[in-house]
């Protein structure tokens, strides 16, 4: 068989049996474990108020008696010496090779320090994703985004250099240099956020004239939002561009962690020979095991050495899928993907409201444009939820059906009345990266 | 799948290559060139570690 034939990037661990994939896991969490006790002051310290030591650990059952530790408690330690990192950082400040820091979207940005190992590893884990993606070496990768100190598409860069993929890097080019360099250079795949990948279209047929589906770009993988798990947002993207669009999951202070195959089934593989992922319930703290539930991650990178993520609290909702993937890996799937984050679920007259069930509705209507925006207010002792969109070009004459669809499915997926505003085409925010549609107003009371 | 791999014989050269580079790494600390270019090759055997080595014993 040729390499380029192989569906695995590594056919011994994506088909590992689950026990055994288990029995890996708590070797190596027990491993990561006691690294982080020994070299991190501020691990080893969370790990003896709660008494409890590395040979504790002799099941997976245990590792749920481990401390779990919060992007907060990371903040709280750092901008001190060792600095910037604090006493997370397991490595002398020499062999730190790689700065990364999170976005800050929650709050005030956490630092990441990586080896080389590191960084080696970050490449490796984005290599599982890109092959089950289908990228092979043949494929000329271009990645529209200004690269800087988020980790955002650093590693899937190396991950498609490791492959053997020509990389073109669009960092600091403007959407329409960007557009045309794929145009030039007949790039056969990208990487972006949602987002992105539909502004880009939206620029390429409204400002260029060009069909984006025209170009040669046939397979995107998505980041930092979870569009491309959302079936309108992928359904979206992959007719704009003529192409397979497909999910990943990761966090700087994580790694990449999951990823949809090109069997798109649905859901995303965890890859679980290099992470530990744990479902918690949200209000109980009990360890979630079935699948069909839905819960919080709680997850272990199991080979990340300068500032270990042991036991992380991510806030990301997810669920165990009750069906095996037909690609043939033996990790499991979560169900939808990332379904939504424990601090982005809030409750509106009454009801719990997941943002991304939002987006569900609008971008399953055809006669919608890709932007909208969602307003929580409050009159008097009453929430008000105002949804703003756009209707496509062209939908002249069907209006009154497009409003009527759109009401009648909000109030199915959300059991909520919205204040529907429609505007103009192009009116509405355009994002270049991660965009912020959903604007709480009340929490500014 | 796996059964057609023969991951011993894999494992038995990476720690080879490790070994190798070990002492390369032993050799080069007055020589900057060997030292941190070896210390690239040792993070990549890491990899293959982790891609093979880490499921031997289990």
């Amino acid at each position: 068989m040729m390499i380029q034939e192989q569906i695995y990037w590594n056919p011994v661990l994506e088909t590992l049996p689950f026990e055994k994939i288990q029995s890996l896991q708590l070797k190596k969490f027990k491993k990561i474990f006691e690294w982080t006790y020994t070299h991190s002051k501020f691990h080893r310290s969370l790990y003896d108020k709660a008494g409890i030591k590395p040979e504790d650990i002799r099941s997976l059952d245990d590792v749920k008696h481990v401390p779990k530790v919060e992007k907060g408690d990371m903040r709280s330690i750092q901008g001190k010496d060792p600095y910037p990192y604090g006493d997370a950082l397991c490595v002398p400040l020499e062999e730190v090779s790689e700065f990364r820091q999170t976005s800050g979207t929650t709050g005030q940005p956490v630092y990441q320090p990586d080896t080389w190992q590191d960084w080696e590893w970050w490449a490796e884990c984005w290599s599982y994703i890109l092959w089950a993606q289908g990228y092979r070496p043949r494929d000329r990768v271009f990645i529209p985004f200004g690269y800087n100190i988020f980790v955002a598409f650093w590693a899937g860069h190396y991950a498609a250099e490791k492959i053997g993929c020509e990389v073109v890097p669009g960092g600091v080019l403007d959407t329409q240099a960007r557009i045309l360099k794929i145009q030039e250079l007949k790039a056969t795949a990208m990487m972006g956020t949602p987002t992105y990948m539909l502004g880009m279209a939206e620029t390429a047929r409204n400002k260029m004239n060009i069909d984006p589906s025209s170009l040669t770009i046939d397979k995107i993988t998505c980041a930092g939002e979870p569009g491309a798990s959302i079936p309108g947002t992928k359904r979206r993207m992959e007719t704009a561009w003529g192409a397979k669009v497909y999910d990943h999951a990761g966090a700087t202070e994580i790694g990449a962690w999951s990823f949809e195959c090109s069997e798109q089934p649905g859901g995303m593989h965890v890859n679980e020979a290099l992470f530990l992922v744990e479902i918690e319930d949200v209000d109980t703290g009990e360890i979630i095991l079935e699948a069909g539930r839905r819960g919080k991650m709680v997850i272990t990178a199991l080979d990340r050495e300068a500032q270990p993520c042991v036991r992380f609290d991510s806030k990301d909702i997810i669920e165990w899928s009750t069906e095996p993937c037909s690609c043939g890996r033996t990790s499991r799937l979560i169900k939808g993907g990332v379904v939504g984050r424990a601090d982005d679920i809030t409750k509106v007259k009454g009801v719990l409201l997941a943002p991304s069930s939002i987006e569900e509705v609008v971008r399953d209507i055809d006669g919608l444009g890709d932007e909208y925006e969602v307003l929580v207010n409050k009159s008097g002792d009453t929430d008000q939820i105002t949804l703003k969109v756009e209707m496509a070009p062209g939908v002249e004459g069907k209006q009154d059906d497009v409003k009527a669809r759109l009401a009648n499915q909000l109030r199915f997926k959300t059991n909520l009345r919205f204040d529907l505003e429609f505007h103009d085409f192009g009116s509405l925010p355009r994002y270049d990266v991660k965009a912020r549609r959903f604007k709480d107003l009340r929490k500014k009371e | 799948m796996s059964a057609q791999i023969d991951i011993e014989a894999i494992d038995n050269n990476i720690k080879t290559m490790k070994k190798a580079a070990e002492e390369l790494s032993q050799m080069g600390d007055d020589f900057p060139a060997i030292k941190r270019n070896t210390a690239r090759i040792l993070a990549s055997i890491k990899m293959l570690e982790i891609n093979v080595s880490d499921i031997i014993d289990l």
